[in-house]
């Protein structure tokens, strides 16, 4: 269970300051499709970095299975979006001058794993979102939906306990998406956390919980029933 | 893990393959002219270190002092010119009578005048003026019981008349002693045609293989000196300090003028060595001969010792200079370590200015290195955001970054190092023969390959950690908003 309490986060941008997120509580538990609606600078964004231990909030709690991510240092941060987190971003954010296969195998080498190994395991997470043939490509090689299928096999290579998502289909064909939907969904049925951020109705249809942010505040949390 | 980010760093260099070339190749440059200095100068101290041990280690040698200043700088003084030239095809005596026989000190002219005739006002008065200084080496070796063996070796300016070819040249007037004991010390002393000295009593010449090539000399050869005849009874082969002796030629030592100059003041020992050495030019004529016949022409003697084996070097010269007062002589013992060091100290100041100097070009290098893993930073500064969204720790960027930069300096180091041992062995085959050393090797030792490889690593890694830890320390999330 990912648990925010009270958070907020305030950013300074020069004299102004930018409140992001004001007083949001939030639970999100496994085994469900979560997602965050809202307009640009609702928000969205900063939430998923603070679940995802990317960034530490102002003030407020964010607690992941008992432990409170925002009072690790630097160090147990990086373990724990190594070991626990798996990130799918928008713009795909693959290193450029890595093929399909390094790209995948990235975390794995960051996390000590043998090359052997982790080459290995990096194309079995290829061949699941079926790029089992476009390994050596390097991004500039790959299609929008190809790179975001290879993002999400980077995210899902080290087997983490939660997805986090930001705008995964935003800027795929619907074929492609529907497939990345579908690979966030059999994650779900996996007993693991699919925090998604989108504009996209279509996905909020396929929510277990809904939230609404306006302006940093949640403006509407739901938990609805739907087919999985 | 480590092994992990190298293949990383590896990757990001060979993906910037143009910047990361010219990056190395600054870095190449530098290291090239340290490795080519550095190995040269080396070369060249050990070349240098290995003639005085060819001589060996427990010589002393007692230069006289004061004596024959006067007459040094007035032999010095006969090339005020500069020229090389020293022989002359002689002219019939006639017209160089005519022409008034004017005197080219150095260059032979060809006349039949007498010595005293072709001096300049004084020059002969200067010549008798000189006071021998030679030591009595048989006294010597009572005085000093340290000393195994003593010889004297005399050295002149003499006017030489072949028949054909006349001018002014170097005869140097060993001992008997001097020849059994010290021929090491002339360094090429191998006689090639003909034999050694026969006789006591006659006048007998031994000619050096150059002096005998130009003044065309064969066995049986008569040659005045000082308008007294002596035959060539052998004639050297060429030594290994021919272009030692080349460089001698052209600084004047060859005709016995640097020779004296310095045996004279004691200013450079290191000269007199290479006088000693230098047989190629000379005429021999033994020293007991020559004080007979060519006696108030000497010049300048210098007196050889041996340190018997395991006596202190230092105690002997002590009781050098107390026989050389005993003796009411004058001279100074100089061990051949005491030359050595010398020169070798010397050697290695310019060694060092000349590598400081080639060092700048490593710290440009160093620069550009730096400026190069600046840039990288905030061009990749998306991808240390993606890197530390996977996980990554600071720690982690830094080395990687770190990895990057010194591989860089290491590959232009490692070819620097091929580089500058290519031009450091093209570099002695031509500075060899005029640095006056022969041939010599550069030395190229592990010491050498292995500290330019870590200094090369080093100082690539050093110019990449500011921009690594700026890396290291960069937000995630404003990294992965960076476009």
């Amino acid at each position: 269970m990912l648990v925010l309490q009270n958070v907020c986060k305030t950013y300074q941008m020069g004299d102004t300051q930018v409140h992001a997120l004001r007083d949001v509580s939030l639970e999100l538990a496994p085994a469900q499709l979560s997602v965050i609606m809202g307009h640009s600078g609702s928000g969205k964004s900063t939430l998923m970095h603070l679940a995802g231990c990317l960034d530490v909030p102002t003030s407020g709690q964010v607690v992941y299975g008992g432990l409170e991510l925002s009072k690790l240092d630097s160090r147990t941060r990086a373990d724990f979006r190594a070991t626990e987190v798996g990130f799918v971003f928008q713009k795909y954010n693959l290193v450029s001058n890595l093929t399909a296969l390094e790209n995948v195998s990235l975390p794995l080498l960051l996390r000590n794993q043998s090359s052997k190994e982790a080459r290995a395991l990096a194309m079995e997470s290829l061949e699941l979102v079926d790029l089992g043939d476009r390994v050596t490509h390097r991004p500039s090689k790959l299609s929008g939906g190809e790179q975001q299928r290879v993002a999400m096999a980077r995210a899902l290579v080290n087997k983490p306990a939660m997805i986090l998502a930001d705008e995964p289909t935003g800027n795929l064909d619907t074929v492609t998406g529907n497939r990345i939907l579908e690979l966030l969904r059999d994650f779900k049925m996996d007993d693991k956390l699919v925090l998604v951020v989108t504009h996209n109705p279509e996905i909020a249809e396929l929510a277990d919980t809904l939230v609404h942010l306006r302006d940093g505040r949640i403006e509407s949390h739901l938990t609805q029933e739907v087919p999985v | 893990m480590k092994l992990n980010l190298l293949r990383l760093a590896l990757k990001n260099i060979g993906s910037r393959r143009t910047r990361s070339w010219l990056t190395i190749l600054g870095v190449l440059v530098g290291v090239t002219a340290v490795v080519a200095l550095l190995s040269i100068g080396t070369g060249v101290q050990e070349a240098v270190l290995q003639q005085f041990a060819d001589i060996g280690y427990d010589i002393i040698l007692i230069a006289p002092m004061g004596a024959g200043a006067g007459q040094g700088r007035m032999v010095a003084g006969m090339r005020p010119d500069g020229m090389q030239g020293r022989f002359g095809t002689q002219e019939p005596a006639e017209s160089n009578t005519e022409s008034g026989g004017s005197f080219n000190p150095g260059a032979l002219s060809g006349s039949s005048e007498t010595e005293s005739e072709r001096m300049p006002s004084g020059m002969g008065e200067s010549l008798t003026r000189a006071a021998p200084t030679t030591l009595d080496t048989d006294l010597l070796l009572e005085q000093v019981p340290q000393l195994i063996e003593a010889g004297t070796l005399g050295t002149q300016i003499q006017p030489i008349d072949t028949g054909t070819t006349s001018g002014f040249l170097r005869v140097s007037t060993p001992s008997m002693d001097f020849l059994n004991a010290f021929s090491s010390v002339l360094g090429g002393f191998e006689i090639a045609d003909g034999g050694s000295f026969s006789s006591r009593t006659q006048n007998q010449v031994i000619a050096g293989a150059r002096a005998a090539e130009q003044l065309q000399l064969k066995i049986g050869d008569i040659v005045d000196i000082s308008s007294i005849p002596f035959t060539v009874v052998g004639i050297l082969a060429p030594s290994n300090g021919a272009a030692q002796a080349s460089e001698d030629r052209e600084e004047g030592v060859l005709s016995g003028q640097g020779l004296t100059q310095n045996l004279s003041t004691g200013i450079s020992t290191d000269l007199v060595l290479r006088g000693l050495t230098n047989t190629e030019d000379s005429l021999f004529v033994l020293n007991e001969r020559a004080s007979e016949v060519l006696v108030g022409r000497n010049m300048m003697s210098v007196t050889i010792t041996r340190v018997e084996r395991g006596a202190s070097i230092s105690d002997a010269k002590d009781a050098i200079n107390v026989a050389i007062g005993q003796q009411d002589a004058t001279g100074t013992p100089i061990s051949i370590q005491e030359v050595a060091d010398e020169i070798q100290g010397a050697l290695s100041l310019i060694e060092t200015v000349l590598a400081s100097i080639a060092a700048v070009a490593l710290v440009v290098g160093g620069v550009g290195l730096m400026n190069t893993m600046y840039t990288a930073v905030l061009e990749r500064t998306r991808e240390i955001g993606i890197l530390k969204s996977v996980g990554a720790h600071d720690s982690q960027v830094m080395i990687l970054f770190l990895i990057d930069s010194g591989l860089m300096g290491l590959i232009g180091g490692a070819l620097g190092l091929m580089l500058g041992s290519i031009l450091s062995l093209l570099g002695t085959q031509l500075l060899g023969p005029s640095l006056g050393v022969g041939a010599f090797t550069p030395i190229i030792d592990a010491w050498l390959v292995g500290g330019v490889l870590a200094f090369s690593f080093a100082l690539g890694a050093a110019s990449g950690a500011w921009p690594a830890w700026r890396a290291s320390r960069l937000n995630p999330v404003d990294a992965l908003a960076s476009e």
